[in-house]
């Protein structure tokens, strides 16, 4: 506790001890400074919102919980609100529908179908993202010349590509992959390409001064101190997958989770779209958490 | 270089580590002006010399130790280690960097070992030599932790440790203890000096820091700023044989004030 003079004007503690010592007025202001009512300086922050501070984990959970618990009191909420013609399904209907299509025995088929579109796709186009990408940060000619013709294709929306692919490639999975590697491949390069990019050029110079050629450089510096980064990019842009991937399958498909839903709808069956629809959620969540997972596995020198 | 003829032929052999003339110019784009950052610089290292050089911020000193370390090209002039032409990076000219120079994802002693992979050196060979180098710098005992494991003053040795691996001919340091705390880099200083006396390396030394400079150095070159040229060459008298009580001699004293004068007369705010 430090003393005070008497600055604050007449913000006067209320509690000061005062005595005559001698001939002096005595102030002692050091026992007021604990009371409530002191005078303060600086502004508080509470606890919860304070900017990039952690909190409490008592606060943490309880957040999370409420952040799980809101959607599905909203649903509850909306669900009793339309029980007529079932326009939006009770989380029990919607269970009722989820169990009718898996005893079709149609479900696992079409997840596995989604799956495997899903999964062959996104390697191919992690698999070009990592070659052209890691050249790209690696190059500078590398990147001169592949820069406009990807940015040129990122903004055309794998979307409106599908009746084009659809008509070159027939309606077998040909083209569904075709589109799932179009749809994420010109996002995966340049986000891999600024992974690279951010390899500390001191690394790459120390890896030649120790006798390291280009090609070694990039496969045994570029490359693993890209790894982490890599495996967040391919976490990021697999949403984006599955959105052309959903779209293929709305138009031509026999088996899989988007096929599924339109035919759910051509019955007017929403409670089945409605599992459908979580399904997918706990598809992405669950590869979401996977990636995360094998991020720390493939590169613990990068947790955080 | 070459031969002179008088009554009799004298071979003047070349140094160890030769800078002759070195010119480095970036050339301007539409909104930067051309940079010339070093105008004709010459310089020499005997072998088993260390030698530092000083110089403000800005003066180019780095850019003389990245063209001999091959990591960038000289416009004019010429680098040539043992009489051989420098052109580009090589094992021979082992580097050490100020920060973020060693490998996050590989241990202290894989680190270590990089250079020697590199040099097709069989397994055992391998062992035996990162043990020898982690002994003399004295990480035995952190062989198998990462980087971000150690302290500034210990990366830095691993990074020495690395740089010495593949038996270089020059070792060349940018600054290596810039990025240290005063206790350590005093430690560090004294740690260099040994690695020095035991291997009998070739040194060349950015700094920035005269103290450092006199107090490691054979010799010491003063570098001016804007361009970078050679303002003078310092000769320090001191044995090999330096302890810290050193860095309170008057003729130690002395020549530090020489060379802090020297440089704050290139000093341009």
């Amino acid at each position: 506790m430090r003393d005070r003079d008497e600055r604050g004007g007449g913000r006067a503690p209320v509690a000061e001890v005062e005595g005559v010592r001698g001939s002096e007025h005595v102030i002692d202001w050091r026992n007021s400074l604990a009371a409530r009512n002191a005078p303060t300086r600086g502004r508080a922050q509470h606890p919860l919102l304070r900017i990039r501070e952690d909190i409490s984990f008592r606060w943490r959970a309880l957040l999370v919980t409420v952040g799980l618990c809101l959607p599905v009191v909203l649903w509850l909420v909306m669900a009793s609100g339309s029980s007529a013609d079932l326009l939006v399904p009770s989380p029990a209907q919607t269970w009722d529908g989820l169990t009718r299509l898996y005893d079709e025995g149609v479900l696992s088929g079409d997840i596995w179908a989604s799956l495997q579109r899903i999964i062959i796709g996104y390697l191919i186009s992690m698999a070009i993202a990592i070659v052209l990408g890691i050249l790209m940060g690696s190059f500078r000619s590398a990147d001169s010349l592949f820069e406009s013709p990807i940015a040129f294709m990122r903004y055309i929306p794998a979307t409106a590509l599908v009746p084009l692919m659809l008509f070159w490639l027939g309606i077998d999975e040909l083209p569904k992959i075709t589109l799932i590697v179009i749809g994420s491949v010109f996002f995966n390069i340049l986000m891999v390409a600024d992974v690279a990019r951010n390899v500390p050029k001191e690394l790459i110079n120390a890896s030649y001064t120790l006798g390291a050629g280009r090609l070694t450089v990039m496969r045994r510096v570029i490359f693993p101190h890209s790894l982490p980064g890599i495996i967040d990019v391919a976490r990021i842009n697999l949403a984006a997958a599955w959105s052309v991937l959903v779209v293929a399958e709305l138009l031509a498909a026999e088996e899989g989770l988007a096929f599924r839903i339109v035919r759910a709808q051509r019955f007017r069956q929403i409670d089945e779209m409605f599992a459908l629809l979580i399904i997918f959620g706990i598809i992405g969540v669950v590869t979401d958490l996977s990636l995360r997972a094998l991020r720390n596995v493939a590169a613990p020198w990068a947790r955080a | 270089m070459g031969a002179r003829v008088s009554t009799q032929t004298v071979i003047l052999r070349p140094e160890k580590l030769e800078v002759r003339g070195l010119v480095k110019r970036f050339p301007g784009g539409r909104r930067r002006e051309a940079v010339t950052a070093v105008d004709g610089i010459d310089l020499s290292v005997r072998a088993g010399e260390l030698v530092c050089i000083v110089g403000a911020s800005g003066c180019g000193k780095s850019t003389v130790l990245n063209v001999v370390g091959g990591l960038e090209e000289a416009t004019e002039g010429i680098v040539a280690v043992d009489g051989e032409r420098v052109i580009g990076p090589g094992p021979d000219r082992g580097m050490i960097f100020q920060t973020y120079s060693l490998f996050p994802w590989k241990t202290v002693a894989q680190n270590v070992a990089f250079g020697l992979e590199e040099l097709g050196w069989p397994r055992a060979r391998r062992r035996e030599r990162v043990a020898q180098l982690l002994g003399v710098m004295g990480l035995t005992e952190w062989a198998d932790r990462i980087p971000r494991q150690l302290s500034g003053g210990m990366r830095q040795r691993v990074a020495i440790a690395r740089a010495l691996a593949p038996e270089p001919d020059v070792l060349l340091l940018d600054e290596p203890f810039g990025a240290l705390d005063a206790q350590t880099k005093r430690v560090m200083q004294d740690h260099l000096l040994e690695v020095w006396k035991r291997t009998g390396a070739t040194i060349l030394m950015v700094t920035h820091d005269v103290e450092e400079a006199v107090y490691l150095s054979s010799r010491v070159y003063v570098l001016t700023s804007h361009p970078g040229r050679v303002a003078a060459e310092v000769p320090i008298p001191f044995g090999p044989d330096r302890v810290p009580s050193l860095k309170r001699d008057p003729t130690f004293l002395d020549l530090r004030d020489q060379v802090q004068d020297l440089l704050s007369d290139q000093v341009r705010l």
